[in-house]
């Protein structure tokens, strides 16, 4: 028996984590004004006194909210993924949102219709995602009697995911010059601004899903003790997992449709936050959401400048950039995020 | 409209109630109540359907056919959020992949009563901190749940279902794993709010006689039917027992406290390496797999044939390093093989025949028992040869009547049989 009474005092203090979260949500606005400072044009404020200058200025600051915007959806996707699969490898694609987005998406482009009309691309990319969810959710229902297990959710959204790779590949290797240029763009990601009514609508998608997973947060604390256990204690596990999944794939699919498919923001990101302030999800759907908006929004201030005026896909920047420094965060306190 | 529970309802009712999984029915009409208060216990073998009967009472299986309800309703007319109020689980093992601390685990227990975004009032503090208090965990509040030792975390467990206030709490082989102060403690908490705040208690033991010492009420369940329902002493019933269990078992009443015990017999000499008592068995099909493991673990030789190879009783026997004769794959048994056979249950003190399968090519088995019969051996039938007689004009069936008329035993219970085996033997 633990009788020692440092135990106690071992763990989390109230006033201490409070302080934490205090100076991280403190250092978001920093960082994000940082951002605003770095382009290819130069670091520091464009000299608002002339037209090059404030239109520059409102250059960053569109690619500042849309780096918000798709981190945030990103991250927490990523983290309900993780919560619900009760595995650390889960992440906003798991399930093959982003094979059938990327499918949809090719198409789309190298049927040059994504000219034609403006929203056509986001709209073909995000149908497809979800249809591609319904799909592995059906295939993994099959054999387990109308609630798929786990293992079944996660096998065959690989597997779906995998015939989707293949079927861009194959689009990709009969396309012509232009449209491969195209096609692999988007697919590296970035964040150039979208139209203005698509920023609108993915903007209140985003912010109704991430509402939708705080809403079931403490439901989510308890399905990480599994279903049965989860049931147990009231909750009404087979409803929260298909909740909690449609508004995991409606925020990446998001994502993807504004800004293509950006890696390692959705994997990471919830693990960081997770080893920071603890595995409670009433806390970490905010913090994760927030984290992993400041997280994309450094990191495309870095993809503009550091070749400047070369300019990296974001997408790249975001695992060589974070991937140290995530590594180092990870190895000293992956003990406060999973066992 | 609120319904309300009924005073005078028991707490759990199941009525007819045929439960399982997707093409496995694991529960076969079962009936019975437990009254509010009550401290019941759940028994019998490893696989009998305990958990599944546990898993339907909160409604986690839907039963097939039949009725449950709980305090006098049907338990799929209760909301899960309610449900949580009435019935606790306390699984066999509670694993949480995330990093969580015990404090933070056992306010779970208040999620169902908790708002929209799970935000603890001071009550639920107060509950939770004295579900902590109550099983000794509150020193451990700031550990990871996950590094605790399998007994605390039992508690940890047993501390968040108790969070949820329920009225019945059941418990899943939840104390087997305690060290012996722990358990202790854990049924003194159980006893104690059975007592004290009429809160039901059912569990699920492989421990007969801690649950005769505890229950009020024993269920002892047997391959999916409830083969009896009452007070220990009822229930407890050598004879019944060492059927269900197929071994033998002795119930003592302990002269001063007047407990029921149940304990196996052990034979801890080298008596049962001196036997030296032959036995040449009669299978095939896999029919007598079971039986060569009991009997080598009771401490006979143990001769078979024939066999054909590649039938599964031929690898068990191979695997087991018995005497067997073998024929050739799906052939019927020849001459030679016959004649092996024959001399190999001379030598032995006695013939047991499986309930394996006669046809045209095993059919000459038998004759080993009529052998073995005329040299004033004694043989052993299981019952119902006929029922698995295909051989033409039921050859099988008739020899077997004429070996019973000659002095063969029939046989059904391998129980029976070894208890038999053993008397015959010491005489």
């Amino acid at each position: 028996m633990q009788s020692c009474p440092d135990n106690r005092y071992t763990g989390r203090k109230p006033g201490r984590e409070r302080l934490k979260i205090l100076l991280f949500l403190l250092a978001v606005p920093l960082l994000c004004l940082l951002s605003l400072l770095l382009g290819p044009s130069g670091i520091g404020i464009p000299d608002l006194s002339q037209p090059s200058g404030s239109s520059i200025l409102a250059l960053r600051f569109g690619r500042m909210l849309m780096g918000l915007v798709v981190g945030a959806a990103l991250s927490a996707s990523g983290m309900v993924f993780q919560a619900l699969l009760r595995n650390p490898l889960a992440e906003p694609y798991v399930l093959g949102v982003s094979g059938g987005a990327g499918l949809g998406a090719t198409v789309s482009i190298l049927a040059g219709s994504s000219l034609a009309l403006p929203l056509n691309l986001p709209v073909t990319a995000f149908v497809s995602a979800v249809i591609t969810l319904m799909v592995v959710y059906g295939i993994a229902s099959q054999g387990a009697g109308g609630s798929p297990s786990v293992y079944s959710l996660i096998l065959s959204g690989v597997i779906v995911s995998s015939i989707c790779s293949s079927l861009i590949m194959f689009l990709v290797s009969t396309a012509s010059v232009e449209g491969l240029h195209n096609v692999i763009w988007w697919m590296l990601g970035n964040l150039q601004p979208v139209s203005p009514q698509q920023q609108v609508f993915s903007l209140a998608l985003v912010l109704l899903g991430i509402a939708g997973i705080w809403v079931l947060s403490s439901r989510l604390n308890a399905l990480t003790l599994g279903r049965e256990m989860a049931h147990y204690q009231g909750i009404n596990a087979g409803a929260v997992i298909v909740a909690g999944l449609l508004w995991a794939t409606l925020l990446a699919a998001t994502a993807v449709s504004m800004a293509g498919m950006i890696g390692f923001v959705g994997l990471i990101v919830p693990h960081v936050m997770r080893a920071m302030f603890g595995p409670d999800h009433r806390r970490l759907v905010p913090l994760a959401s927030v984290g992993g908006g400041t997280f994309l929004v450094l990191c495309d201030a870095l993809a503009r400048t550091v070749l400047a005026p070369l300019e990296i896909p974001v997408g790249v920047v975001t695992a060589i950039a974070g991937g140290p420094f995530f590594l180092v965060i990870l190895q000293r306190r992956m003990k406060q995020a999973w066992n | 409209m609120i319904e309300h529970t009924q005073a005078d309802s028991p707490a759990l009712a199941f009525r007819d109630v045929s439960s399982g999984y997707r093409g496995r029915e694991v529960l076969h009409r079962v009936s019975f109540t437990v009254a509010e208060g009550e401290f019941a216990s759940l028994i019998g073998p490893n696989g009998c359907g305990k958990s599944t009967l546990l898993k339907t009472a909160a409604a986690l299986i839907r039963p097939v056919s039949g009725s449950v309800s709980l305090f006098g309703r049907p338990a799929e007319h209760i909301k899960a959020a309610e449900r949580a109020s009435l019935v606790g689980v306390v699984p066999q093992k509670l694993e949480s992949p995330m990093a969580f601390r015990v404090g933070e685990l056992v306010m779970n227990g208040r999620i169902s009563s908790m708002g929209l975004f799970g935000r603890p009032v001071a009550a639920d503090l107060d509950i939770v901190e004295r579900a902590m208090i109550y099983t000794d965990v509150l020193s451990l509040r700031d550990r990871y749940f996950m590094e605790l030792s399998g007994g605390e975390q039992q508690r940890v467990a047993l501390a968040m279902v108790l969070a949820q206030e329920p009225r019945i709490i059941m418990l899943d082989e939840s104390i087997a794993h305690l060290d012996i102060n722990h358990r202790q403690e854990v049924l003194q908490i159980l006893l104690n709010i059975n007592r004290e705040q009429r809160i039901t208690v059912i569990l699920v033991s492989h421990d007969l006689t801690l649950a005769a010492q505890l229950s009020d009420r024993l269920l002892l369940l047997d391959g999916g039917t409830l083969v009896a329902d009452g007070a220990p002493q009822e229930v407890l019933r050598a004879e019944l027992l060492s059927r269900i269990y197929n071994c033998e078992l002795q119930v003592r009443k302990d002269p001063w406290s007047g407990e029921l015990q149940v304990s196996g017999d052990l034979v801890t000499g080298r008596r049962r390496m001196a036997l030296d008592r032959r036995i040449h068995v009669i299978a095939g099909g896999g029919s007598g797999i079971e039986l060569y493991r009991r009997m080598l673990i009771e401490g006979y030789d143990v001769s078979t044939g024939v066999l054909n190879k590649l039938d599964s009783d031929a690898e068990a026997a191979r695997a087991l390093h018995l005497d067997v004769v073998l024929e050739q794959p799906f052939s019927a048994v020849g001459n030679a093989c016959y004649r092996e056979a024959s001399l190999m249950a001379a030598s032995a003190d006695m013939v047991v025949v499986t309930g394996v399968p006669f046809g045209s090519g095993n059919l000459v088995n038998l004759s080993l028992a009529d052998e073995a019969l005329r040299a004033g051996k004694p043989v052993f039938l299981f019952e119902g040869i006929g029922s698995r007689d295909y051989t033409e004009g039921k050859a099988a069936g008739r020899k077997a009547a004429e070996l019973l008329a000659g002095g063969a035993e029939s046989w059904s219970s391998m129980h029976e049989l070894l208890a038999h085996l053993q008397k015959s033997f010491q005489s």
